[in-house]
């Protein structure tokens, strides 16, 4: 399944408020693949400097991994695929 | 929260009997499924505190009473199916706002009390200072304050202790299985005394709920659902 990569601007974000988006991420993708539309939230990382995140789903298409975070209320600004490169794959 | 089932297993040719006390562990994951899973029964566009309270309440229960301190909810009388899984169509729905701020206050509970993960007894907490919805009623009903619902939930997840009798098992092993609350079909298998085969045969029959893990095909169950394939023996004398 291709990977997507969620890109959020944060300003002023808690630890806290993200792991409360943590825990909404990984319920909603568990509805929803539950539903039969597989989600899954594989990481994130936060970037301090910026106060952005880059979340990253491996999904079927970039309309399931939106509408997993529109469900969880988590506010993005970008959704794109992404192609996994991994030291071992070079 | 402790709860003993004694399982008569006929394995290898011998009748062993085990006693296990089940070990519940709060899960936060859990009680955020039964939420959506509450707004949906409800026919509810989002999942709001109500849901997320109930999901909470349905993920401490044992057969539908969520015990908090003196406290015994009754789940079905807060109109929570707490057998059935959803049937048919499966409506969409998202968090509410209000669902986000509770889940946010209930990180920064956590944050606040040492802990390094968000649980469902800090979900719990977030609820104390809470007058309306159903929290209020919950108040209103068993004369709840903010106080002695924390002192409640603060007694969650106290240390329980796990009991084997027969069979030669290594205690120290299972006491760390059951510790855990999801299991695989080759651990659940082992906890009925049951081929792999016969659990994964009741899981396809619907007999054990099972559940996939997001995007995975690892299947895990849940502890406390084993029993749903234990029938009480009638008329046979029952061995001890």
């Amino acid at each position: 399944m291709p990977f997507f990569v969620v890109k959020r601007d944060l300003p002023g974000v808690t630890p806290e408020a993200l792991k409360s988006a943590g825990i909404r991420a990984k319920s909603c993708c568990a509805e929803m693949t539950g539903e039969g539309q597989p989600v899954r939230w594989v990481r994130s990382f936060y970037l301090p400097e910026t106060a952005q995140t880059h979340c990253y789903f491996e999904a079927a298409s970039k309309s399931a991994v939106e509408e997993a975070n529109q469900r969880a209320r988590i506010p993005f600004t970008q959704i794109v695929e992404v192609m996994e490169m991994t030291p071992e794959m070079v | 929260m402790k709860y003993t089932i004694p399982i008569d297993s006929h394995h290898s040719g011998s009748i062993t009997l085990f006693k296990i006390v089940l070990e519940y562990m709060n899960d936060v994951d859990l009680a955020t499924s039964f939420a959506i899973f509450a707004a949906k029964q409800r026919g509810a566009a989002q999942v709001t505190p109500d849901h997320i309270l109930l999901g909470c309440l349905r993920a401490i229960s044992r057969f539908g009473i969520a015990s908090l301190g003196a406290w015994s909810l009754d789940l079905e009388a807060l109109g929570i199916d707490w057998v059935r899984q959803p049937d048919g169509p499966r409506p969409k729905v998202a968090y509410s706002q209000d669902a986000v701020h509770l889940l946010d206050l209930a990180a920064q509970i956590a944050k606040s009390a040492g802990d390094a993960g968000v649980d469902v007894k800090h979900v719990l907490a977030a609820f104390a200072a809470e007058e309306s919805g159903l929290m209020g009623e919950l108040k209103n009903t068993y004369g709840i304050t903010s106080a002695s619902w924390r002192a409640a939930v603060s007694k969650l997840g106290a240390h329980e202790t796990e009991t084997i009798a027969g069979a030669g098992l290594d205690r120290a092993a299972n006491e760390k299985k059951s510790a855990r609350e999801y299991l695989t079909p080759e651990e659940a298998s082992e906890a009925l005394g049951i081929h792999v085969q016969t659990m994964r045969a009741y899981i396809r029959g619907g007999r054990v709920p099972a559940f996939r893990l997001a995007g995975e095909r690892a299947i895990r169950i849940l502890r406390r659902d084993l029993e749903k394939v234990l029938e009480p023996l009638e008329g046979e004398k029952k061995e001890d």
